[in-house]
């Protein structure tokens, strides 16, 4: 675990102190040195259930797929806001880049942490680097409203949660997540540890999002630049399945009961911001609602406590996080060129960019999860496990299918096909650096195919 | 009347203007135009920067920019109507109660 967050830490002074002309390159070069480490957490040798394990840190099957899909997206990151951050003064580049990676830290911090307390801080963290993205280098005026919108939601709810944990410190003695499993399953019996109990899952709830608390992810995503989109698609909102996931564990008996609402709210919200999404004008936004849609199929499949669920939540959790990111950075693409997330205005692209609407076609279809794709067997796994908790959910999980599928191919012919307006002219040809952003995103889910073991957690 | 066309280049003749046929005020003939004015105007205004060689950047459509800031702001001017209340209740409220409902109602008794 070490041998990552040193680097990462290292990475500071590479960001400060390389010359103005080295600096990109020598932070893109190390962070993907560091993911590329990172890659060593998938060999599994130990014979427990942790590995790589010192007093305050480790990984598990749970959190290695999420913490290689972190480092994974720090170099990313900086690749693809090379463009928009380059005419701004060299100190404020490097204190964009600086937050990227003090984002990085924090997040491998609160994936590897074994104790509650530490992870709910690292929850916390993670919060200012973002807030200060979204709303210093945003680029509209709404930037404002969407930071403290995305700052209120998850610190209202996750006030109740330092009060949950403290009340089951002092129950337990620690939080350690070593121990947790092992506890007594609480007799919860009373309406207060009912509230408790909702207590602890809220937080991560509205991290996710659930369909009922969702409206910070609209905004903050569309307002973020790509960086913060990116970040925020692919790791943040993972935090809160993860975090949930870890929580589940010492919940039982109550969410058999307790669980029902929310359930229904994440079903219900598939079909609901899936039904939002085909009526968007505006790109991102798109996109935002449909990681809503996802993760609620995430959310319900964790709700449901089955071994294929959870499997089934991780593998999507991972999957989304690259093809959300890659469709982030391919809107980007768009956006740098018309300064517009209409879809309207920026149509028929791929008379214009050919290679690029390949990438478009891709990440389209991963995001409608098209077999053979990792997204599949995720939402397949969550599916199959929520038709045998109740037969009914098929309905509401097959509508919610077919209408991603429908507004991932309405994104797709929205944004290539169609005439090209007639007004637009001087469009840069796609830079290398575009090319490798989106390439470097689609390879993994790819190669996830091939190996998806990688990624199914601890229930296989 | 709706199926005449001229030909191509020639001009109609004037019993069979619109104006003329239907009777139209004056009033509301200076009326159109005015209009007519101001389209030939808005046209003119876009010609000349479609063919300015020197632009880079994209045109910008006031209609485009208030049609998309009126679809994504629409809660500023929202107002409880019996309408809105009825759809806000059926698709927001009513689902949840209903699915509560089956499932717990196929989970906890029929199975």
């Amino acid at each position: 675990m070490l041998k990552i967050l040193i680097p990462t830490l290292m990475l500071f002074p590479t960001i400060w102190l390389s010359p103005a002309k080295w600096l990109w390159t020598t932070s893109i070069a190390q962070s993907l040195i560091i993911a590329l480490a990172s890659l060593s957490w998938l060999k599994w040798s130990s014979e427990t259930g942790w590995s790589s394990s010192n007093l305050y840190l480790a990984t598990d099957p749970l959190s290695t797929p999420l913490l290689v899909l972190t480092c994974w997206l720090l170099p990313l990151m900086i690749l693809a806001s090379q463009n928009h951050i380059s005419p701004e003064p060299l100190n404020r580049q490097r204190t964009y880049i600086s937050l990227l990676v003090s984002l990085q830290t924090f997040l491998i911090l609160a994936f590897g942490a074994t104790e509650i307390i530490m992870f709910y801080i690292m929850f916390e963290a993670t919060l200012l680097p973002t807030l200060i993205i979204i709303t210093r280098w945003g680029n509209q005026t709404e930037r404002l409203n969407a930071g403290t919108y995305f700052l209120f939601y998850t610190l209202a709810g996750s006030l109740p949660l330092l009060v949950a944990l403290l009340l089951l410190q002092n129950d337990n003695g620690t939080l350690s997540m070593f121990t947790l499993q092992y506890t007594q399953p609480l007799h919860l019996l009373t309406w207060g540890d009912k509230l408790w109990w909702a207590a602890c899952l809220l937080a991560f709830l509205v991290k996710m999002p659930l369909y009922g608390v969702h409206l910070w992810l609209p905004k903050a995503h569309v307002e973020a630049p790509i960086a913060g989109s990116m970040i925020l698609a692919a790791v943040l909102l993972k935090l809160g399945g993860y975090g949930m996931m870890r929580m589940m564990v010492m919940l039982d008996p109550l969410t058999k009961e307790l669980a029902y609402p929310f359930i229904i709210l994440a079903l219900w919200g598939i079909i609901m911001t899936g039904s939002i999404c085909l009526r968007q004008t505006d790109l991102k936004s798109l996109i935002a609602y449909s990681s809503v849609g996802h993760m609620g199929l995430v959310a319900g499949g964790i709700l449901i406590q089955t071994p294929w669920g959870f499997t089934g939540a991780i593998i999507l959790m991972i999957a989304h996080g690259l093809a959300s990111s890659a469709l982030f950075c391919l809107a980007n693409t768009s956006y740098e060129r018309t300064h517009s997330r209409t879809m309207l205005l920026a149509r028929g692209m791929q008379m214009v960019l050919p290679l690029m609407t390949t990438w478009w076609f891709m990440a389209s279809l991963a995001n409608l999860a098209l077999p053979p794709l990792p997204n599949l067997m995720g939402e397949l796994m969550i599916i199959t496990s929520m038709f045998n908790w109740s037969y009914w959910t098929l309905l509401l999980t097959g509508i919610g299918t077919l209408i991603t599928a429908s507004y991932s191919l309405y994104l797709f012919l929205m944004t290539q096909r169609g005439p090209l307006p007639s007004h637009i002219i001087a469009l840069e040809p796609t830079h290398t650096r575009e090319h490798l952003l989106i390439t470097l995103h689609l390879i993994p889910i790819i190669l996830l195919i091939l190996k998806p073991e990688l990624i199914w957690g601890w229930c296989f | 009347m709706a199926d005449y066309r001229e030909a191509p280049l020639a001009t109609r003749p004037k019993t069979l203007d619109p104006a003329e046929y239907f009777n139209l005020s004056l009033d509301q003939r200076r009326a159109e135009e005015e209009r007519a004015g101001l389209r030939a105007q808005l046209k003119r205004q876009y010609q000349m920067q479609l063919n300015n060689p020197h632009r880079k950047e994209l045109i910008e459509d006031p209609a485009l920019t208030r049609w998309v800031y009126a679809r994504t702001n629409p809660y500023n001017h929202f107002r409880a109507t019996k309408k809105t209340s009825l759809l806000g209740g059926l698709f927001g409220v009513v689902p949840l109660f209903v699915l509560y409902y089956v499932l717990k109602t196929d989970r906890v008794w029929m199975r």
